[in-house]
């Protein structure tokens, strides 16, 4: 009897060995048809672009006009397949494969500001970090999920903001924790969702008026995150007057 | 006298954009499509005043070369554009540390904006 136990709990492992593996492969090809896919539509969007330019010769008003639609519908088409490539690593999320260290929160917003620095150009939006005075301890999180929090915030931001806009990042430090705040001056949250805004696939009615694309992973991703982490996420915001983010994120206490 | 920017890039399609639009606003254009190209031009006699660089190549990957031209005294303070569809964290982290001015996401820009920013950082 306890060897047909065993029997079975080594075939189930096996199964569920195989079965991690064929999640992998399928990852690895979703990522890698993703890319290939981003770099047409990337040849896609330069050319349409050279054709309204008039790079190519001039067009008449009617022509300029569908190239116009066709370079908004490719770029919708961009940021489905971006956040194909986002979603195809929730799964490491919800799996719970998390690995703590001590990490330098500052050097970690810096880092990610950097990254989105030609994202917030291309929008025309300033980001403004406001740097605490005093030294700020470091965070127990995992290095490559916790960044995933920060990179949400920051595109929300960046992407809901009005032309002109300003994304203004600030921490501090509170009760054995740093809470973190990101606020734009942008389109705001409406009633309606503010009740469901970290619902998974759940997308604003005001986000997507600004843009169609979007996959309503990223607020459920930061909460899962951030929660995992033995932190909390909220926010404050008013349709049309802005949002602002907030998260706590535990300061590291050494290893254990 | 014309600057010279190198494309390291093996989409033939992408890599004729780049250098069309690139010849256009007055730079000289050098083109690789693989790190022995890319070797080959950094090597060469030609001074290269600015590199635009892909990720993602056929036999070596684009941190390879990025650790390669920093190795190469003439080429510390080269300013280096990297020009791809890599988007992830992780990657921008690697190419940051290894100094580059600017990481773009090809889907994300033009090749308006690409010269742009050439001519911030080169004139």
């Amino acid at each position: 009897m306890e060897t047909d136990k065993q029997a079975d709990i080594k075939t189930l492992q096996e199964e569920n060995e195989k079965l991690i593996k064929r999640q992998s492969i399928k990852a690895d090809l979703m990522s890698v048809g993703a890319h290939q896919i981003r770099t047409s539509l990337s040849a896609i969007k330069w050319i349409i672009k050279m054709f309204i330019d008039g790079d190519l010769g001039k067009l008449t008003a009617e022509q300029e006009n569908l190239m116009r639609k066709a370079y908004e519908d490719n770029d919708r088409a961009i940021g489905i397949v971006t956040e194909l490539l986002q979603a195809n690593k929730i799964d490491d999320v919800i799996e719970k494969k998390y690995s703590f260290s001590e990490v330098n929160i500052i050097e970690l917003i810096e880092s990610s500001i950097f990254d989105f620095s030609g994202e917030a150009f291309a929008h025309k939006v300033e980001i403004i970090f406001l740097k605490p005075e005093m030294k700020l301890p470091t965070i127990n999180a995992d290095k490559d999920k916790f960044p995933i929090v920060l990179q949400n915030l920051f595109e929300n931001a960046i992407k809901y903001s009005n032309q002109y806009g300003k994304v203004f990042i600030a921490l501090r430090e509170k009760d054995g924790f740093v809470e973190v705040s990101v606020k734009d001056m942008g389109i705001g949250i409406s009633e309606k969702g503010k009740k469901n805004i970290f619902e998974k696939f759940y997308r604003d009615t005001t986000a997507k008026e600004k843009e169609s694309a979007g996959s309503g992973i990223g607020l459920f991703t930061a909460k899962k995150i951030i929660e995992d982490h033995g932190g909390k996420i909220w926010f404050e915001s008013g349709k049309g007057e802005g949002t602002t983010f907030f998260f706590t994120i535990p300061i590291y206490k050494g290893s254990e | 006298m014309a600057k010279t920017i190198l494309i390291i890039e093996d989409d033939n399609f992408l890599q004729g954009l780049e250098a069309t639009k690139l010849k256009k606003e007055g730079y000289n254009i050098l083109t690789a499509a693989n790190s022995i190209e890319a070797f080959k031009a950094i090597e060469g006699k030609e001074v290269i005043d600015l590199i635009l660089l892909d990720l993602l190549l056929p036999d070596v990957d684009g941190f390879a070369i990025l650790e390669k031209i920093r190795q190469n005294k003439s080429f510390q303070t080269t300013p280096v554009i990297v020009f791809s569809n890599l988007s992830e964290e992780k990657d921008i982290a690697r190419a940051t540390k290894l100094g580059i001015s600017e990481f773009m996401i090809k889907s994300n820009f033009t090749l308006d904006e690409i010269s742009k920013k050439i001519k911030e950082l080169i004139g």
